[in-house]
């Protein structure tokens, strides 16, 4: 849910602070000096021995409100299944992390270092047989900038930051974006995603209209089954037109998708216990270590995966806000930091599981500051600086008091799965003579009081995508003290504002690193976010008759049985796993039987960042 | 101050009802003994010993760890400062019986919590998913609910009291007027009020209260309005104000000692209700926060952690003996101020 809200608030800023129309225009005539690229030359990453067949069956927490990608309640965790079952104009290989052919099969980049052309696949067709043309993108403009679509969001960034699509003859499309970027980032910055021409009517009852309709795609599953309150069924096109290409062969295995609503996670559990499901995530510590025993993983029918990744993570910890009383002492900040025993959150109630996140943004390559470690919990340095901020004696209850004022801070945060970790971390505190004083509210309202700047500690997390990390939103002074920005900090330093202005306004991607790496260090020396956990491995079961390639997954899956692409953002990692038919009636009957096989527990380490932990 | 001599037949019935009367000398003696659980449950020592100057931690201010020879200034650990003096002789510590509070998270390394019941570690009835001992957290738990719920009570039957007895006292249109007003205000939604009040601002003991008693107040009304209508044209009042009464007086002082009974008979149960209404809300969320010390909190690890069974019998079991009581008394209570006992001549 936060995590829908911070892609969502992300996008509502960059909207309303950006200048609209600088009344940019794609030219008339295609530039004659384009140099058109493609990628075939990177490996491929499915099985080859992957088979065809089977029913992947899996579940939802709730019923989708709408079968629209778009509009009022599309954004529910359905919305993940119709969107990545549409391709993209280009994907990012999971491994090289380079741009490899999808919907276009070359790419080209314009002078402007804003622009870039894509030839869309000749192939490429909508799941009912109709051609995807560059008027299909000319449509998509039109329709995301569409009041009837009652979409604020993509009305906004299909105006401010994607400033124009551009048809040149059927199989051209031209995108320009808001400010110019290095090559790479420039797609991924302003992709485009297309919407089928001959399927919308743009009516004043869009919303209601098409709110049930199946909408043709040029992903691999189309849906056939909804019957709504129970589940959805999807079943492959076996006509897909990208079946034979390079990066997707072996790929999207199982014949139907079903996914069937079970509203709690121990139920769910059940389920998976029982077979009717296939596979079951096991990232949080409690289901890893205590539920994922018994009898079907004992004797080998369910088989456990633990695979590390290296993904950009999820940005997480405390978030202090600077216009506080208390909290604009920078000394306070770095003593709190200080105060904060995350080792024995993890070492305790984590259980080993999770690892401290050293910096704000982390997993971005090249980008990552190496040089930063967190502040461990030192009672000793936390004095010091305490003391530096004139808090040296200690009340009737042992909490610091500076003029009559207790050093009481509180903690807003909206998730309550949280509360296990911040009581400890309250107790710690305590011995540094500062109480924390926790604020759980709905995750809605949480993030409100956030954004109001109305905090004095924000827990969350933010979502992390893209492929290099993001200041403006977070730092720049233009979104300090206003509220429905995502700087959360008011962090306010002029210094930095010249540093993310040029970071933003540079196309080169070494400069734009060396600039990272010094924003990475200014963030940590003001001492205005404290990061936390940090997960960099996914953890699943499955039973047996699902496969997996040999290497399990690639540098940047972020679910091993990912039926599309749900997870891993841009990176076109998921469909390796297939469901294998046969080795299914086999262990039925084993199990009938009473037969054991030996347990199996995979771990895979190749993609381990041990240099950030 | 007299006694009646009906109040002392009453008293003298309650106290024959075995069941009634036992569970409530129990339930007496547990609201005392949590007025005092600072010294019985605690971290805190009891008295400490030290270079021959004792010491009593456990009310008033904290004692940094410097005062014993140690090396923090943060509050001493009474159980570590005891296992230290057990190996030096520099003093002693008397501890309460379990010497855990409810906040603290006692973790230990290699192994996670819940940690089962143990006499070892003095976590009688085991450790909740952070640490936390359950003893604790149930005693401390308890004294808040039973704290909430006897404010709850006094609000709603101050209100609920002066309302009815007004409406069956003065009748007419002031009577029908309120008489809407509750019917509407008892068709507003509580649950989902006081899911909007805990999504919008943060939910301490004053609000809950609040909240609760916005919508608790109406039930009584209607048993006052009755007992006020029927008590109202009895001879006495009539007689009363024959004499000159004035209303308050009337009201005061002839009617409601009479309808005592109907108050008094629902006491117990609105004492259970409260209790369960604050233990119902802290288990789906919507109550005190964390880390305040609930049964309902506990209640909703109970049920995420049923591989960890001692923390849902402990929570469930007391929460049965606690209900048990209360409806024994109020058995007990309804029993000895039955009217029927008392109206008709032997």
């Amino acid at each position: 849910m936060s995590e829908l809200l911070t892609g969502l608030s992300r996008a509502l800023v960059l909207a309303t602070l950006l200048v609209p129309g600088i009344a940019a225009a794609l030219p008339d005539r295609l530039p004659d000096n384009l140099v058109w690229i493609t990628n075939e030359e990177d490996p491929t990453y499915a099985a080859p021995e992957a088979k065809r067949g089977g029913t992947f069956r899996t579940s939802m927490q709730s019923f989708p409100l709408t079968l629209r990608r778009v509009g009022p309640d599309s954004n529910g965790g359905f919305a993940q299944y119709l969107r990545y079952n549409q391709m993209s104009l280009v994907e990012w290989h999971p491994n090289t992390r380079r741009p490899i052919p999808s919907l276009a099969s070359h790419w080209a980049f314009d002078a402007d270092g804003k622009t870039v052309y894509y030839r869309i696949d000749k192939d490429a067709r909508w799941s009912d047989g109709v051609p995807v043309t560059a008027a299909d993108f000319e449509f998509t403009r039109e329709f995301m900038r569409s009041k009837v679509i009652v979409a604020p969001w993509y009305n906004d960034y299909y105006t401010t930051q994607v400033v124009d699509i551009r048809a040149y003859g059927d199989r051209i499309v031209g995108v320009e974006g808001a400010a110019p970027r290095p090559a790479e980032e420039l797609m991924y910055e302003y992709s485009v995603g297309v919407v089928p021409n001959h399927f919308h009517q743009l009516t004043d009852n869009w919303v209601a209209d098409y709110n049930w309709k199946i909408e043709p795609n040029t992903g691999p599953y189309q849906i056939t089954d909804v019957r709504k309150g129970r589940y959805i069924e999807l079943t492959r096109d076996p006509n897909w037109w990208a079946n034979d290409r390079k990066y997707y062969q072996h790929r999207f295995n199982p014949d139907k998708i079903r996914i069937k609503v079970v509203r709690d996670l121990n139920v769910d559990f059940q389920h998976f216990i029982k077979g009717e499901t296939d596979t079951f995530g096991l990232v949080i510590p409690q289901f890893w270590h205590d539920k994922a025993k018994g009898t079907v993983f004992d004797n080998g029918y369910v088989s456990r995966y633990w695979f590390y990744n290296d993904l950009p993570q999820p940005s997480s910890g405390m978030f202090l806000n600077e216009d506080d009383p208390i909290l604009k002492d920078r000394n306070v900040r770095i003593a709190l930091a200080y105060a904060m025993n995350f080792d024995k959150v993890i070492r305790t109630v984590l259980r080993n599981d999770y690892a401290r996140m050293q910096t704000f943004n982390e997993g971005f390559g090249d980008y990552d500051n190496l040089a930063i470690h967190a502040r461990e919990f030192d009672l000793a340095k936390a004095r010091d600086y305490l003391e530096a901020a004139g808090w040296h004696d200690r009340g009737p209850d042992g909490i610091l008091v500076k003029d009559g004022k207790r050093l009481s801070l509180r903690v807003t945060y909206g998730s309550p799965y949280s509360t296990d970790r911040l009581v400890v971390l309250r107790e710690e505190a305590k011995k540094a003579g500062i109480e924390l004083e926790l604020a759980l509210l709905d995750s809605a309202s949480a993030f409100k009081q956030m954004q109001e700047k109305k905090h004095q500690i924000a827990w969350m997390t933010w979502a992390s995508q893209g492929i290099s990390p993001e200041y403006w939103q977070f730092f720049h002074s233009v979104n300090a003290h206003v509220p429905q920005t995502n700087n959360l900090m008011n962090h306010d330093d002029p210094v930095m504002d010249k540093l993310i202005d040029a970071y933003r306004a540079s196309s080169a991607k070494s400069e734009r690193v060396e600039l990272a790496h010094q924003l990475e260090q200014m963030v940590f020396d003001s001492g205005a976010i404290i990061s936390s956990f940090k997960v960099p491995y996914t953890r699943e079961a499955a039973w047996n008759w699902v496969k997996l390639p040999a290497w399990l997954g690639t540098r940047t899956t972020d679910q091993l049985f990912d039926p599309l692409e749900l997870s891993a953002g841009v990176y076109s990692a998921g469909g390796l796993f297939w469901i294998d038919v046969d080795e299914k009636r086999r262990i039925r009957a084993a199990m009938a039987a009473g037969e054991r096989f030996a347990p199996v527990l995979k771990k895979d380490e190749t993609y381990r960042r041990r240099d950030l932990e | 101050m007299t006694i009646s001599p009906l109040a002392r037949k009453q008293w003298h019935r309650f106290k024959s009802i075995k069941r009634g009367y036992y569970a409530a000398l129990a339930l007496a003696g547990l609201l005392v003994m949590s007025c005092a659980a600072e010294m019985l449950v605690n971290n805190r020592a009891l008295i400490v010993s030290y270079q021959g100057k004792l010491y009593f931690p456990t009310y008033g201010a904290f004692l940094p760890g410097s005062t014993f020879g140690l090396g923090y200034d943060y509050e001493t650990n009474y159980r570590e400062l005891r296992s230290r003096f057990a190996e030096s002789d520099d003093g002693w510590v008397l501890m309460p019986p379990v010497p855990y509070n409810a906040f603290e998270n006692d973790l230990r390394e290699l192994t996670y919590p819940p940690y089962p019941p143990s006499f070892a570690t003095r976590h009688f009835l085991g450790t909740d998913t952070t640490g936390r001992d359950i003893v604790a957290r149930l005693v401390y738990g308890f004294r808040i609910a039973i704290g909430f719920s006897l404010m709850l009570l006094l609000c709603n039957y101050l209100i609920g009291i002066a309302v009815g007895c007004a409406m069956g006292f003065w009748g007419g249109a002031f009577d029908l007027f309120f008489q809407r007003v509750i019917e509407v205000w008892s068709n507003v939604p509580f649950l989902y009020v006081i899911m909007i009040v805990a999504s919008i601002m943060v939910p301490t003991f004053w609000t809950l209260t609040f909240v609760m008693v916005l919508f608790g107040w109406m039930s009584m009304t209607w048993y006052m309005r009755t007992s006020t209508y029927k008590e109202k044209t009895r001879d006495y009042v009539m007689a009363a104000r024959a004499l000159g009464a004035s209303s308050t007086r009337i009201v005061a002082r002839h009617i409601l000692p009479n309808t005592v009974s109907v108050i008094v008979t629902f006491i117990p149960f609105s004492i259970a209700s409260g209790i369960t209404a604050l233990t119902a809300l802290d288990y789906l969320g919507f109550g005190l926060l964390p880390p305040t010390p609930s049964w309902g909190d506990l209640l909703s690890q109970g049920t995420d952690n049923l591989d960890s069974p001692w923390i849902v019998t402990s929570v469930v079991t007391a929460m049965i003996v606690i209900l048990l009581m209360v409806t024994y008394i109020g058995e007990a209570i309804r029993e000895a101020f039955d009217p029927k006992r008392f109206t008709f001549y032997e």
